[in-house]
């Protein structure tokens, strides 16, 4: 039994109501409920399909388009013993084995990008964590007003259509907000993490897309990278990470079996991607720059370090007229720091240049721990290049999916909006897309 | 003509009624072009040609002699010539050899063509190249041969011509001792002019023009464009930038002279983008598919150490590339946009540890074959002799997160693929690779049972076992076999099938195929391919599957018994 209760949201000035909404508690086969909040005008599957394909059942849409978010997986990851699933799915549709991730390589900006089709200089989100110059802090980014630009969720539910988020990380909930025209709230959260398991998020996925039927779907199943993050075991014995990777390559299967008995996979295109890759660092390569940045004289309380695992994003916070040298000052000691590979301009890596004076990465097998050695205790890490590769391919049952094909070019995460864009014929975005459309995943309309 | 057309023929012999492959092309003694024609180093737009012209019964190579000449070429797309792509001259004479080397432009990529050269009414023989298809665009397949190791006194060419009959090959490879500095040995096959030792011009022009003579090789040259590079026997065996292990000072002259004279023949013979005084390594690209970085291991680097034992091989001072070509060679791999990032890499870069469980003969012949040693087989010639060099290389790849990178190795005379471990010490259990190597057999020098003095696949299933066990990484090793690999790139995958010869000795010997190896797209690792790429399954590697076991269990006793 589905209930739907309707919310008045708060008036907008010119007194229309712009974010009305309604909320759908949906009975699931395990006995829970998932609740979804809509935008006002969305309407149940339930009422409006029912009789024609029963409750759950395809309507007439000609195309789908899920993107899977496997927050974390390394491409090498997907195996026929570890992932079936996956490994199948990939087999089936078209693969970009030279898939990348994009500056900087944390959760946040990866999934913004793909969802705006821009990079980060143009999104307004850099990084997981900036320092605030507004603010005076480090924060994380997870306003909705972080992201500056349109996503394809409110650029699809303004043609008319249906999209939907079903994000398992709380900040990737709050950043995306009310953009696309349903919603899930991730839970039950899981503490520290702060993510839903895989298991909620695939039964929420499942229940959206039998009761709203979305055109389009985004989707993060966190799993796969907390458990990453946590795994004190590493690569050489990852039982746990094995452990979530297959219960991850279940869901996935399982909800690929759904879209055939709806009779929905014809339909479908499933784009399935990492937002970086993972690595993992030993307890005794950890890099704190906070000490010797604070040691010097001249950067001493003027600087503030937005840590993202693998990247450290350095600001000074002391008088502009002194920022030239304090900079210099800043690369000089991070690049004579053990474990530091490189050091950049925000600007040379498209980042905004008010994101921070410098972009500091680690190699691969360190992290970064500031402001203090023991404020990142996580061995599983991300955000330096060495988390750069990612799995990236596009499969479904929809006729313009090319099948069984290998792709060498260089996928990267900001192509996702620019490829969906191009299959939902949504009108071009201000400025153009950073991405481009993925075509050797896709015949030509009506080819 | 496109490649499928000329796949489907199965054979250059019926290509446009032109005979390219097959003695048939070897140019006659007496005609001007008798060296044949070579192509190389293909770019979208252009691709070098070679020949050497004879202008005068005097004007033999190495001597000097003769005039200077105005040699024209022509390039087609059909072996008629009648639909003529580019055409030029270029002037040759006794100051480079009468070679002729022209680097046609304006071609357009991915296409094959057909080339000729005249003098005086006197045509060459057909060559066929084909230019690398355009910067970015995406490329379905690539088959390229590979080879190394070729000494004219081991035997004859038999593995050049399989090569030059197959007709669907865009490339080939050459990974370095095309030829040989040795002297002419009574007991030989057949012998080396000069008959002594090549130190001088002369001798290093004569050496090439003899080995440009065998109608194998000029068959494989006229079929395929080459890219290559050298080793150590195109001067002396073991270079390093400041003399060689086959180089008296100062009885055999000043190593300096010795080096440039190599080169500049070097630079004169072969169908490379080359020339004294410039730099040997260098970069092709084939659309967004692959790029191949050819090496020069021999120019920049520090003399070897004397033994396993000595420090200096972890030296940070010492090297393999010389600076500026590893900074080259580190940059183009970490911002390469090409999915396989193909070395062509004249040494082994694959960790190897000897184990002491080998007994006094099998050390023995694994020292010979192998190199300077004392007491332990180590080669010290390869990248194992330059730690440092290689941990730039490798720590480079892991820190950029780079996928793809395959090395493609020469000069041991043995057939090798191993992934290349992130750490050594912890592949064992996590099996974590950043690249992989793939080494093909030498065309005809001396191996392991050559040493031993026994039939193929005895004693060395023995040793290859032991080697085995003591380097997880390796995952295949064929110590016994003479031949040639090929390679086929794809976006999905990397593999390279090993042929065998049945008789080195024999120009018309058959070969087969021995294994077949993979590295699928985005895992670094090796994967062994239950068939060739022709869907034959490796006969040789099958069939000693039960006497592999055996050698295995054989290996592990001795080691426990010690």
């Amino acid at each position: 039994m589905n209930d739907e209760i309707t919310t008045p949201g708060a008036a907008a000035s010119d007194g229309t109501d712009v974010s009305r909404r309604r909320f759908l508690r949906i009975a699931t086969t395990t006995g829970a409920a998932v609740v979804l909040s809509t935008a006002a005008g969305v309407p149940a599957v339930s009422a409006s399909q029912a009789g024609v394909h029963g409750a759950g059942g395809a309507g007439e849409k000609k195309l789908r388009v899920y993107v899977l978010v496997v927050d974390g997986l390394r491409p090498d990851e997907i195996t026929p013993d570890t992932t079936p699933h996956l490994y199948t799915l990939r087999a089936e549709g078209t693969n970009f084995p030279q898939a990348r991730a994009l500056p900087v390589m944390e959760t946040l900006p990866n999934h913004v990008m793909m969802m705006t089709g821009v990079r980060p200089d143009r999104s307004g989100v850099p990084a997981n964590d900036v320092y605030d110059r507004a603010e005076g802090a480090v924060r994380t980014l997870d306003r909705p007003s972080d992201i500056r630009v349109p996503t394809l969720l409110e650029r699809v539910a303004e043609t008319g259509r249906v999209s939907g988020s079903v994000l398992s990380k709380e900040y990737l909930y709050t950043i995306f907000g009310e953009r696309a025209s349903v919603r899930w709230e991730p839970e039950p959260l899981i503490p520290i993490t702060d993510h839903a398991p895989d298991l909620a998020t695939k039964l929420a996925l499942s229940a959206m897309v039998a009761e709203t039927d979305p055109d389009l779907v985004f989707v993060n199943l966190g799993d796969v990278d907390r458990v990453g993050h946590a795994d004190l075991t590493g690569t050489s014995l990852g039982l746990l990470r094995a452990g979530a990777l297959s219960a991850t390559d279940a869901y996935v299967g399982r909800f690929v079996d759904e879209l055939r008995s709806s009779g929905r996979w014809e339909s479908s295109v499933v784009m399935v991607i990492a937002d970086h890759s993972m690595d993992w660092s030993h307890g005794h390569k950890v890099i704190s720059l906070q000490a010797p940045l604070e040691a010097d004289a001249a950067l001493a309380g003027r600087i503030a370090i937005a840590q993202n695992g693998g990247a450290d994003l350095l600001t000074f916070t002391g008088p502009e007229a002194d920022r030239a040298a304090a900079v210099a000052r800043m690369r000089e000691i991070a690049l004579a720091t053990p474990g530091v590979l490189s050091v950049h301009r925000p600007g040379s890596l498209r980042l905004a240049p008010d994101c921070a004076d410098l972009v500091v990465y680690c190699k691969a097998g360190w992290r970064f721990s500031d402001p203090t050695p023991i404020s990142n205790p996580i061995p599983g890490n991300h955000g330096h290049p060495a988390t750069e590769p990612i799995p990236f391919f596009i499969a479904g049952g929809h006729p313009r999916v090319r099948k069984g094909a290998m792709s060498s070019a260089l996928a990267t995460t900001v192509d996702v909006a620019p490829t969906v864009g191009e299959l939902l014929g949504l009108p071009p975005i201000e400025g153009g897309y950073d991405g481009e459309v993925r075509r050797e995943a896709l015949f030509s309309r009506g080819g | 003509m496109n490649r499928r057309q000329v796949l489907r023929t199965g054979s250059l012999a019926a290509v446009g009624g032109v005979t390219l492959a097959g003695p048939a092309v070897a140019a006659g003694a007496e005609q001007p072009f008798r060296h044949g024609v070579a192509s190389g180093d293909p770019l979208p737009d252009s691709v070098l040609l070679w020949t050497r012209l004879t202008p005068s019964a005097g004007a033999t190579p190495g001597s000097g002699r003769g005039e200077e000449s105005l040699v024209g070429w022509e390039v087609a797309h059909d072996a008629g010539f009648r639909r003529i792509a580019a055409r030029g001259h270029v002037r040759t004479g006794p100051d480079r050899d009468h070679t002729v080397k022209a680097d046609v432009v304006g071609l357009d990529p991915d296409t094959w063509y057909f080339y000729r050269f005249s003098w005086r009414g006197s045509s060459s023989p057909v060559g066929r190249t084909r230019t690398a298809p355009a910067v970015g665009s995406a490329v379905a397949s690539l088959r390229f041969g590979v080879v190394s190791c070729s000494n004219w006194q081991a035997g004859q060419f038999a593995a050049y011509r399989h090569l030059a009959e197959r007709g669907d090959l865009d490339l080939v490879i050459h990974l370095g001792d095309y030829l040989y500095e040795y002297g002419a040995e009574s007991d030989a096959p057949r012998r080396h002019d000069p008959p002594v030792e090549m130190t001088t011009l002369e001798h290093y022009r004569r050496r090439h023009a003899q080995y440009k003579t065998d109608p194998s090789l000029q068959a494989l040259h006229a079929a395929a464009p080459f890219a290559v590079t050298w080793d150590d026997h195109e001067s002396a065996n073991d270079a390093w930038s400041g003399g060689a292990e086959n180089h008296t000072e100062p009885d055999e002259g000043a190593w300096a002279d010795r080096k440039t004279v190599s080169q500049q023949a070097y630079a004169e013979w072969m169908p490379v983008r080359y020339e004294p005084g410039g730099k040997l390594y260098r970069r092709l690209t084939f659309g967004s598919l692959a790029e191949l970085s050819m090496l020069d291991l021999r120019s920049y680097r520090s003399e070897q150490v004397a033994h396993p034992f000595d420090r200096g091989v972890h030296d940070e001072e010492r090297t393999i590339t010389g600076k500026e070509q590893l900074d080259w060679l580190t940059a183009g791999l970490t911002t390469a946009t090409s999915q396989w990032k193909l070395v062509g890499n004249s040494v082994m870069i694959s960790p190897v540890q000897f184990p002491s469980t080998l007994n006094n003969r099998e050390l023995e012949a694994v020292a010979e074959m192998l190199g300077p040693i004392e007491g332990v087989p180590y080669n010290v010639d390869q990248w194992d002799g330059y730690t440092s060099d290689r941990a730039a290389v490798l720590r480079a790849l892991r820190d950029h997160g780079v996928s793809g990178t395959v090395f493609l190795t020469g000069d041991i005379h043995s057939g090798w693929a191993a992934d290349l471990p992130a750490d050594p010490m912890t592949y064992p259990l996590s099996g974590d690779s950043v690249a992989t190597e793939l080494v093909c057999t030498s065309v005809t020098s001396d191996n392991l049972d050559d040493y031993l003095k026994l039939p193929p696949r005895t004693l060395s299933l023995v040793v290859e076992a032991v080697i085995k066990l003591a380097n997880p990484h390796v995952k295949y090793l064929d110590f016994d076999s003479h031949g040639f690999s090929v390679l086929e790139v794809t976006p999905a995958q990397v593999r390279m099938d090993w042929f065998r010869l049945a008789d080195r000795a024999d120009p018309a010997s058959a070969a087969e195929v021995t294994a077949s190896y993979r590295v699928p797209a985005g895992s670094d690792k090796l994967e062994r391919a239950p068939r060739s790429m022709d869907g034959i399954v490796p006969r040789h590697e099958a069939a000693t599957e039960h006497e592999l076991a055996a050698a295995h269990r054989q290996a592990l006793a001795r080691q426990e018994a010690r």
